[in-house]
């Protein structure tokens, strides 16, 4: 017993050797989504050209779609707008989730709702506009919820509401053929 | 020219390290003198042209050489000569070449400097570190040869160094690190060498103890700049991260601590045997593990080399051969040896067991807190990040017992010790550490409970009973002043270091409780205040340095409407890397840092500051410091320069 002891040091060692091989093999900054295979958080958000509109996930079931997170303070996100209104006009419906970014009381003006809605209608009539419409998460709520670290990300939704794909970065033509257009083909098919 | 010199100078230093691997470690094995006596040379002729290959790798750097990679990559013609320099370390090639030169380096010292070893456990030690030295020069040489060209196209101008390496901070940080982690690759050849010879007593440990002392002192002293050149150049005031290369260095510094302690008991009392062994083994493993962490890209961390899974691969073989090698010899070995020594329940040894307890629990819950990402992922569990809460509360319930321990610890005698002879001296310590624990708190501003109290009577606790036990081994001599020179300067070395830790957990605890800041939006004028300072932005100008651009702001510090001190805080944009850095603007005094980070321009002429008054805060990198001189002056002790005499051809023969 006291013999085997000894072999201890070792044994552990060993074992954290094929973690370590694994891990060599992984990506440590691939993470799955929380938000994977689940349905869409609740929320109800007001629309952010339509105020008076207030989107719930019910509202959105019945269609797959692309649920992109974005900003105009974002440069990545403007310069995918190009793309993805290539897509709209393909028939894949996108709608929008305006990410805005916190405000500082003593620093930053009041948020201003007039002043954004120009500021986007100017980026959109600029870039392209992809969207069918534009939810505004000025809270970032919904954002959190989904599990959103930084702009852009694209969500995929089916029709049933539930998240299929978590896309972080931008979409551009490779990344769409890739990876993107497959689960879109998969999800949408009735 | 030259940098094909360098390559050439490498190539050599492999031979020879190849040669070194060999011919001792079988000399050892057929009783043969001569290829024993080969070692010396070899070790001296490797680490000869290691310098060389160095020294031509500067020497790219500093005639901005832009043919080669890594300098194209890692310097650029605008880089002060100084950085120029460091940047020949900067990169995964360069700092490859400059740990091998450190390991080159150690072998030589410890070739030179062994004369009163046995020849044979000398060319074994050698030969040892000449199979490491294989490993290592072979990776540099084959899987990041910092001496690779791209020709016949190359830039006219180089990608200049990463601006957060610009720093007097990163000169000294990463070669005093390395010499840390390296140096135990000493105390690794030792154990191995006795492993092999069965021979593990206490003329062994007082041979081991001062590499081991020396390559602690090295690792404490680069963790300590690194914490320093970060709180001075991340801008936010922080000191320790809990990042993953961080741990990778404090996880040998945890065991290197312990295996300094063990092999106290090892010299003293010819037990603990198999504890230093695996300690010594474990140190230098987990300095390997911690090369492999940062090299391999397993692990996201800040200070991450760029990622390739083949010197990964390279790495993790390498750690499995030297390290489950080592630890299959130790299961073969470890248990034909016996302790002796009896030893009561209260005695010396067993408070240094109980050191060693706490230091490896406090090593392992920093290596699954590190790895357990890793494990959890792996394993198919997704993902998850462990941070700073999780180690923060464990060091704090780990750090209560321990320096409780730590005060009581060097008063207790060997073998036994009767507890009513303590009970009066330490109730005298406890109670001047109570009184100087709430005078201190009392002088602060405002009395928080909890932790600053627990801190400060920790630190106090442990410090007072440092020197008292101190001056009481004095007074045995006689008086104080005959105790002085009397007393060992391994002696005084464990209690600076003792005082050092104490130093260190007030720091660590008055920083956490009493640390104040605010951001603050700013106009040249104004004026904000934060603990009864008052902080005036005069000024702010644009920059114009060698290599970046930016802005500065001047400030004044006033406090009761008496004039502190003026402040200068930069903010600068490296050009060619396009990167921004925030120089902290930081007045230090003992008992307080100012400390202020310029942030970004606010519309209206207006700047973001962000202002922190840091009571204690140096004591944490004066605590560190402190344990480096005690390591130093133990390493002054006469009794590791004791001449033992020279071994014989006849006992060569014998073993």
């Amino acid at each position: 017993m006291r013999k085997l002891f000894f072999y201890v040091p070792l044994v552990l060692f060993l074992a954290l050797t094929v973690f370590l091989l694994s891990g060599l093999f992984s990506d440590p900054r691939e993470r799955e989504s929380a938000s994977l295979n689940k349905a869409l958080p609740e929320f109800a958000l007001a629309d952010l050209m339509q105020p008076q509109q207030i989107w719930t996930p019910q509202q959105l079931h019945g269609e797959t779609f692309l649920l992109n997170v974005w900003g105009t303070w974002c440069p990545t996100c403007n310069a995918e707008l190009g793309y993805l209104t290539e897509l709209r006009k393909q028939g894949i419906k996108i709608v929008g989730l305006y990410y805005e970014l916190p405000r500082d009381p003593a620093f930053d003006a009041p948020f201003n709702l007039k002043v954004l809605q120009q500021d986007v209608a100017q980026k959109l009539q600029q870039n392209g506009d992809p969207y069918q419409f534009n939810i505004l998460d000025l809270e970032r709520r919904l954002s959190l919820d989904l599990g959103v670290s930084g702009a852009p990300e694209t969500f995929l939704i089916d029709s049933n509401g539930i998240v299929r794909a978590h896309h972080i970065g931008d979409i551009n033509p490779q990344i769409w053929r890739a990876k993107l257009a497959p689960l879109y083909q998969q999800w949408s098919q009735p | 020219m030259i940098v094909e010199a360098g390559q050439l100078a490498l190539t050599f230093a492999f031979a020879l390290s190849l040669l070194l691997a060999i011919i001792p470690l079988y000399g050892s094995f057929v009783a043969n003198p001569r290829m024993l006596l080969l070692a010396k040379p070899l070790a001296l002729g490797q680490f000869l042209f290691c310098l060389l290959a160095m020294l031509a790798l500067i020497y790219a750097f500093r005639t901005n050489d832009f043919t080669v990679v890594n300098v194209a990559q890692n310097s650029s013609s605008t880089l002060p000569w100084y950085y120029q320099i460091t940047a020949s370390f900067g990169s995964h090639e360069g700092s490859m070449l400059l740990w091998v030169l450190m390991l080159a380096g150690w072998t030589a010292l410890v070739a030179q400097f062994s004369k009163a070893l046995p020849l044979l456990l000398l060319g074994r030690i050698l030969g040892i570190l000449g199979v490491i030295c294989v490993g290592f020069i072979a990776f540099s040489l084959f899987m990041s040869n910092p001496f690779e060209r791209s020709l016949p196209f190359f830039p006219v101008e180089g990608r200049d160094l990463n601006p957060l390496l610009q720093d007097f901070g990163m000169i000294m940080h990463p070669p005093t690190l390395y010499m840390g982690y390296v140096g135990f690759a000493v105390a690794f050849a030792f154990a191995i060498a006795a492993l092999m010879g069965g021979r593990f007593d206490s003329v062994w440990a007082r041979w081991v103890q001062p590499w081991a002392l020396a390559a602690w002192l090295f690792l404490t002293l680069g963790i300590m700049l690194g914490s320093w050149w970060a709180y001075n150049e991340l801008g936010w005031g922080g000191w320790w991260f809990w990042d993953p290369v961080e741990n990778a260095s404090f996880m040998p510094w945890l065991a290197g601590t312990a295996l300094i302690h063990s092999l106290a008991v090892t010299e003293k009392r010819g037990t603990f045997k198999s504890w230093t062994v695996l300690l010594a083994l474990a140190a230098f493993a987990l300095s390997l593990v911690g090369a492999f962490l940062v090299r391999s890209g397993v692990l996201v961390s800040v200070h991450s080399f760029a990622t390739d899974p083949g010197r990964g691969m390279y790495l993790l073989v390498f750690l499995l051969l030297v390290v489950g090698g080592s630890l299959l010899l130790y299961g073969m070995r470890m248990n034909s040896v016996r302790s002796q020594a009896r030893y009561q329940l209260f005695s010396r040894e067993m408070m240094l067991w109980g050191n060693n307890i706490f230091l490896l629990t406090a090593c392992l819950i920093v290596f699954l807190g590190t790895l357990f990402p890793l494990f959890h992922k792996e394993l198919g569990l997704g993902s998850i990040s462990i941070g700073e809460p999780f180690f923060n509360q464990m060091f704090y319930y780990l750090t209560i017992p321990f320096a409780l321990m730590l005060g009581l610890g060097p008063w207790v005698r060997w073998k036994q010790q009767q507890f009513t002879p303590l009970v009066k001296p330490l109730g005298l310590v406890f109670v001047a550490a109570l009184i100087l624990a709430l005078g201190v708190l009392a002088s602060m501003q405002s009395v928080q409970a909890n932790l600053a109290l627990l801190g400060m009577l920790l630190g106090a606790w442990v410090g007072v009973s440092a020197l008292a036990e101190v001056m009481l081994r004095m007074r045995q001599f006689g008086s104080v002043t005959q105790g002085l020179t009397k007393l060992n300067a391994s002696h005084y070395g464990m209690t600076l270091a003792h005082i050092g830790f104490a130093v260190l957990v007030i720091g660590v605890a008055m920083t956490k409780t009493y640390t104040e800041e605010r951001d603050v939006r700013m106009q040249e004028g104004d004026t904000a205040t934060l603990a009864g300072y008052q902080f005036t932005l005069v000024d702010v100008y644009d920059l114009d340095g060698p290599n970046y651009g930016g802005q500065a702001a001047e400030l004044d510090v006033r406090k009761d409407g008496g004039y502190v001190t003026h402040l200068h805080a930069e903010k600068r944009f490296y050009r060619i890397q396009r990167t921004i850095m925030t120089e902290a603007a930081v007045h230090a005094r003992l008992s307080r840092d100012l400390y202020v980070s310029l942030g970004e321009e606010l519309p209206g002429n207006a700047w973001a500051l962000r202002i922190q008054v840091k009571p204690f805060v140096r004591w944490i990198w004066l605590g560190g410091l402190l344990m480096t001189l005690g390591a130093l002056l133990a390493l002054a002790d006469k009794r590791y320069r004791r001449k033992t005499p020279p071994a014989t051809t006849q006992e060569v023969a014998n073993a």
